[in-house]
């Protein structure tokens, strides 16, 4: 076996210059990982984490220089180091407001460690359904079968490479064949302690024909400290088989100084459906993204997201498909709303291979600016390399219409209420791709929740 | 007396489009605005329901013993001002029924009478779709989305019925109506009509008025009313055109 990665990265790139905030920064994570290592027995583990910590001390933080970075700049971030430490104190009191109200197999993370005692008792799920904690896989030689898969992709994301770094903790989510998981697994990501960095590193694994719906949602326990201010990074590695059927939704409330990176990679094998559903409304800067490889014949996605930023949040949400084969279809609907000096941000590109005739790919975005000094920068993309493809992508940002304010003024309904009732309206047409009820309410209740607070 | 106009002057952007509009309208009466383009019916129709791209420069306008001027959009539609749109708008992802719903409790609300919960509401938006002879679905729908021009003017005239207000504006709700659609319309203000409710009615045809049968006809031009008559005067205009009636004033 010979390795490309040498020869395409084989002429010696010129050090990067870094500014003593951003090396600082740096060095710092990078004792993390040496922190880290110092306690494994796992020489596997240790040389992962070791590879990823060069890079990254090669590569640096993003800058605004960086093409897919410039709209959402780090300076805040990076100037505060973020801990990495286990063993944080929580109990049910504290997470039970964050529960659903739907019954589903509930698993709680806190500050990145899968917490066994705020979990649901693994050991009654059913039979062909099996969830891990990673933190028990990485001590295995198995490690790279069964987490780390994508460590090529992860390379191109600077905070993927932070992940593999600092690799601790996550879950293992397998469904077998044939095997319909019907209650929703949720899991609850905590954030519990100021500045603390929650590393999570998941897999996700659907055998043929399997069928899963996971719900994760992303809060701080202390968001009522107005100072509060936490750190995750995702990444989450996505396998839906052969005519497995994948529905995800993701809820990131977090504390408004906190900030937050997910990094998803998501490959689907023929005639699988994926349904993914990201919304954000909490956080200081955030950032979730798909990379999604439709690899298959037959393959339906649907990726959206339903976005709320207000005071200076930064809020970006980004997808990256791929369509391999034939007969594919993608559906995306991406809408944000936003108030005050936020920044919104989308990113999107669609990518058919030649192979992938009949292609129907579909991309939209929308945004809603509910004052003027809100910003939304936008680019969708296509690149086709088909000749029998429907493929389209669009973007439109503009504000409440005033016809519509006063027709509802018209029949009585005070201004405030006018305006509230489209904005949600407006925001929440994403969720009618969740096919779920009580999911679909739970979420377009914390987004109202959000919007009218 | 409902409604009293006195000397009403407005303009947008600074065009004057109002030049001094009188009318009076008492409970029960049924009033038809006429006039050529630009005359400023929808104008006149708009600055009683509080558009605010308007502004009015010179005179008042009593509603039931207040002064409408002072009031909201919000406000006037509490107390009993109603506008039919010309061009009603659609809000896609708002539901017809939160819609009718919530603006039926903010008038409830201005009358001290309790909120109608939702099957309250369901009997009570059931009787005047039966009333009115509309489809069922339309409570379901998105407000105006998707809906015909003929199926958007239907929808107001229902949300008249549920509002039950004292003063009907309708701003040329009949054009751009096939002949049942209209039918419709005009049956729809025909039921709504009582001793306690007033209309005024802005149209450019007669086609409407023939079934709603307007006790006063008004024809307003360069923004001001310059003839006033009873339904006679309807076909007067049918016969003769505005040339007649505007050689005529512009003698004056």
């Amino acid at each position: 076996m010979t390795t490309l990665s040498s020869s395409t990265r084989g002429n010696k790139p010129l050090a990067k210059k870094f500014a003593p905030v951003v090396k600082a920064a740096m060095e710092h994570y990078a004792q993390l990982t040496d922190d880290l290592n110092k306690i494994t027995e796992n020489p596997g583990l240790a040389s992962l984490r070791e590879t990823a910590k060069q890079q990254f001390l090669m590569q640096g933080f993003p800058t605004r220089r960086d093409e897919d970075w410039g709209y959402t700049k780090l300076t805040d971030f990076i100037q505060k180091p973020f801990r990495l430490e286990a063993g944080t104190h929580v109990t049910h009191n504290d997470i039970e407001a964050y529960l659903p109200d739907y019954p589903a197999v509930r698993i709680v993370m806190v500050d990145g460690w899968f917490s066994e005692s705020l979990s649901d008792d693994l050991s009654g799920l059913p039979k062909g359904v099996t969830i891990e904690s990673v933190c028990d896989v990485l001590e295995t030689p198995e490690l790279t079968d069964r987490v780390a898969h994508h460590e090529k992709q992860i390379e191109d994301e600077p905070f993927g490479v932070l992940n593999t770094m600092l690799l601790n903790d996550g879950y293992y989510l397998q469904v077998s064949r044939n095997v319909s998981m019907e209650m929703p697994i949720f899991v609850l990501h905590v954030q519990a302690q100021d500045h603390q960095v929650s590393n999570v590193r998941n897999r996700v694994l659907l055998e043929e024909n399997a069928e899963l719906t996971l719900v994760e949602s992303f809060v701080s326990l202390n968001a009522s400290e107005s100072e509060f201010s936490g750190f995750t990074n995702v990444v989450t590695e996505i396998e839906v088989g052969q005519a497995a059927r994948c529905k995800q939704v993701v809820l990131q409330a977090l504390a408004p100084r906190s900030y937050y990176f997910n990094n998803q990679f998501i490959e689907q094998a023929e005639n699988s459906v994926l349904n993914t559903l990201y919304a954000g409304i909490g956080g200081q800067t955030s950032r979730h993204q798909n990379h999604l490889k439709m690899n298959g014949k037959n393959i339906e996605s649907s990726q959206n997201s339903a976005c709320y930023a207000e005071d200076s949040q930064i809020m970006d949400s980004r997808t990256y498909t791929e369509h391999n084969e034939l007969n594919g279809v993608s559906r995306q609907l991406h809408k944000y709303v936003l108030s005050g000096q936020a920044v919104g941000v989308f990113d999107g590109m669609i990518k058919v291979a030649q192979a992938a005739q009949k292609t129907d790919g579909q991309m939209d975005n929308k945004n809603l600016l509910l004052s003027g000094s809100a910003q939304m920068d936008t680019k969708p993309k296509l690149e086709i390399y088909a000749d029998d493809v429907k493929c389209s992508h669009g973007s439109a940002t503009g504000q409440i219409n005033r016809d519509q304010i006063f027709y509802l003024q018209a029949r009585g309904i005070r201004k405030p209420q006018a305006i509230r009732m489209i904005t949600e309206a407006f925001l929440l047409e994403p969720l009618e791709t969740v096919s779920q009820p009580a999911i679909r309410d739970w979420l377009a209740g914390a987004l109202s929740q959000k919007l009218n607070g | 007396m409902l409604l009293k106009v006195e000397n009403l002057q407005a303009q947008i952007d600074e065009k004057q489009i109002l030049k001094g509009l009188n009318i009076e309208v008492k409970p029960g009466e049924v009033h038809a605005i006429m006039g050529p383009n630009g005359s400023g019916k929808s104008t006149f129709a708009n600055v009683l329901a509080g558009r605010d791209d308007y502004e009015v420069t010179e005179g008042n306008i009593e509603f039931d013993g207040e002064d409408l001027l002072e009031m909201d959009p919000e406000e006037r539609a509490r107390k009993g001002v109603f506008l039919a749109f010309q061009y009603p708008v659609e809000i896609p992802g708002v539901s017809n029924k939160l819609f009718m719903q919530t603006a039926v409790n903010a008038v409830r609300e201005e009358k001290g009478l309790p909120a109608l919960d939702m099957f309250d509401f369901d009997e009570y938006a059931q009787a005047k779709i039966d009333l009115l002879g509309m489809r069922a679905d339309l409570l379901e729908r998105s407000v105006n989305v998707g809906f015909s021009g003929g199926e958007k003017k239907r929808n107001d005239i229902f949300q008249m019925a549920l509002l039950e207000p004292k003063l009907c504006i309708l701003d040329e709700t009949d054009s751009g109506l096939d002949i049942d659609a209209l039918r419709v319309v005009a049956n729809g203000v025909n039921a709504l009509r009582s001793e306690a409710r007033s209309f005024i009615v802005v149209t450019h045809y007669q086609r409407l008025l023939d079934y709603i049968k307007p006790d006063h006809v008004h024809v307003l031009f360069n923004g001001k009313i310059v003839k006033s008559g009873g339904f006679e005067l309807v076909h007067e205009l049918e016969e003769n055109g505005y040339d007649n009636i505007i050689q005529q004033y512009q003698g004056e």
